[in-house]
């Protein structure tokens, strides 16, 4: 696993890198903020559903709570108009 | 669920901090001390017991109505805890869970040996362990101590009971069967527990409560100057008596006393010790003991909110509620003022 991580570090760095390119490294920014996003909201989300079912007027409270790790991808996006 | 799969503590503690929020507080507590048997169980009926007193309400009346709305809604809230968990957390749980196998097996023994009637002792079980209802079935079947052991051969009381089986037969009292399910219960409460900071905080918890188990038991004998060896009633995994220090304190009350004082559990305890040293009366000391468990419960649930601690918290507040409104009920029942009723309640 690690040797191979090492190759191919390797290599990009050999073919003049293709994640050095800005308009690559910021797209991978995106993702990993998105990447970082899902996980949160995969507890969040289990503990308002949780939540809701015990007492359903949760359910709104429950959906602003859920969603609200996505402003990461947002500001995330900002890089993408920084670099490009 | 089971114990496979990732643990999912967000979901099962955002429904138990839910439920958490519906127990009843000081203030129910006092229009509760108030009424009669009647008025508490419609009391309850409009809480969240509700569907249990429906459901039992046309079979039984009064108290003996409270006590089974009480068992049967106690089973069901934990059935359903289990029911929600999975992986590491649903293990955790269950360890705790299972001191209602040992009390079912503990009452069917009893039954069995006092020639019960099958459905006498069926309202007594607390369905909400690990046993399905298949085996809890067969085990009210059963029609001698030796069958009831049979069917709990591929359980962890299996090979305890069979050992303490021998002795039994010899004596024909039920201390050495009943040890040996406790006994059982406790070292697998202990054994294999993980490694991170939350459970940790849950195995100091274990610990304390097995001290405090330890301790009363202690008292008890050291108090009623009965013959019997301590060491029999000894429970391994606490960290404030070995099998001989507890022998040996048992023996003499105020060493006991000053023993515990002196321990980590010396702040929690010391003004019961100090009331059981004045007014020499135990109930006070075992009242102490278990609101001590209860704080201690209660800052668990605190320190690490999305773990296996804030369930357990729960699970204690919900056990004590219960034992409060029976408190209640029976003090009712037989009489007590509500003064007298409230000083038997455990509120924090």
């Amino acid at each position: 696993m690690f040797e191979a991580t090492n190759e191919l570090g390797n290599l990009v760095l050999s073919t003049g890198g293709t994640l050095t390119d800005p308009n690559a490294a910021a797209a991978l920014a995106v993702g990993l903020a998105a990447l970082g996003a899902g996980y949160a909201e995969r507890g969040i989300g289990s503990a308002a559903v949780g939540a809701m079912a015990e007492d359903d007027d949760l359910f709104v409270n429950g959906l602003i709570l859920t969603v609200l790790p996505e402003t990461i991808v947002i500001l995330a996006l900002v890089v993408v108009f920084i670099v490009g | 669920m089971s114990a496979a799969g990732s643990p999912n503590p967000e979901y099962v503690v955002a429904r138990v901090r839910a439920r958490r929020g519906g127990l009843y507080g000081d203030e129910e507590y006092r229009k509760l001390t108030r009424m009669g048997p009647a008025e508490i169980a419609r009391f309850m009926e409009e809480s969240s017991y509700g569907e249990e007193i429906n459901a039992l309400g046309s079979r039984h009346g009064g108290v003996d109505l409270i006590e089974y709305a009480l068992n049967r809604n106690l089973a069901e809230q934990f059935d359903a805890i289990l029911d929600w968990s999975e992986g590491s957390l649903y293990d955790l749980i269950a360890r705790y869970l299972r001191k209602f196998d040992a009390w079912n097996v503990k009452t069917v023994i009893r039954g069995v040996y006092t020639d019960a009637e099958q459905s006498a002792v069926e309202v007594d079980l607390i369905r909400a362990g690990e046993f399905d209802d298949r085996r809890i079935r067969r085990l009210l079947e059963a029609d001698s101590i030796d069958g009831v052991i049979e069917i709990l051969e591929d359980t962890i009381y299996g090979e305890p009971l069979r050992e303490a089986y021998a002795e039994f037969e010899e004596t024909d009292v039920l201390v050495p069967l009943e040890n040996a399910v406790d006994r059982a219960f406790y070292e697998r409460l202990l054994s294999g527990l993980g490694g991170d900071e939350p459970t940790r905080q849950y195995e100091s918890f274990l610990v304390a409560e097995v001290d405090f188990r330890n301790a009363t038991n202690a008292l008890r004998l050291a108090r009623s100057g009965a013959d019997i060896d301590p060491a029999a009633y000894f429970i391994e995994g606490g960290d404030l008596f070995t099998r001989s220090s507890l022998a040996r304190l048992a023996q003499n009350l105020d060493e006991l006393v000053e023993y515990i004082g002196d321990s980590q559990y010396g702040d929690e305890l010391g003004p019961a010790l100090r009331e059981l040293e004045e007014a020499d009366s135990l109930i006070a000391f075992e009242h102490a003991i278990d609101a001590a468990l209860l704080a201690y419960g209660d800052r668990l649930g605190t320190i690490h909110p999305v773990s296996v601690t804030p369930v357990i918290s729960y699970i204690l507040a919900k056990e004590r509620e219960t034992e409060n409104i029976r408190a209640i009920a029976r003090g009712k029942e037989a009489g007590l003022s509500p003064d007298e009723i409230e000083s038997e309640l455990v509120i924090t």
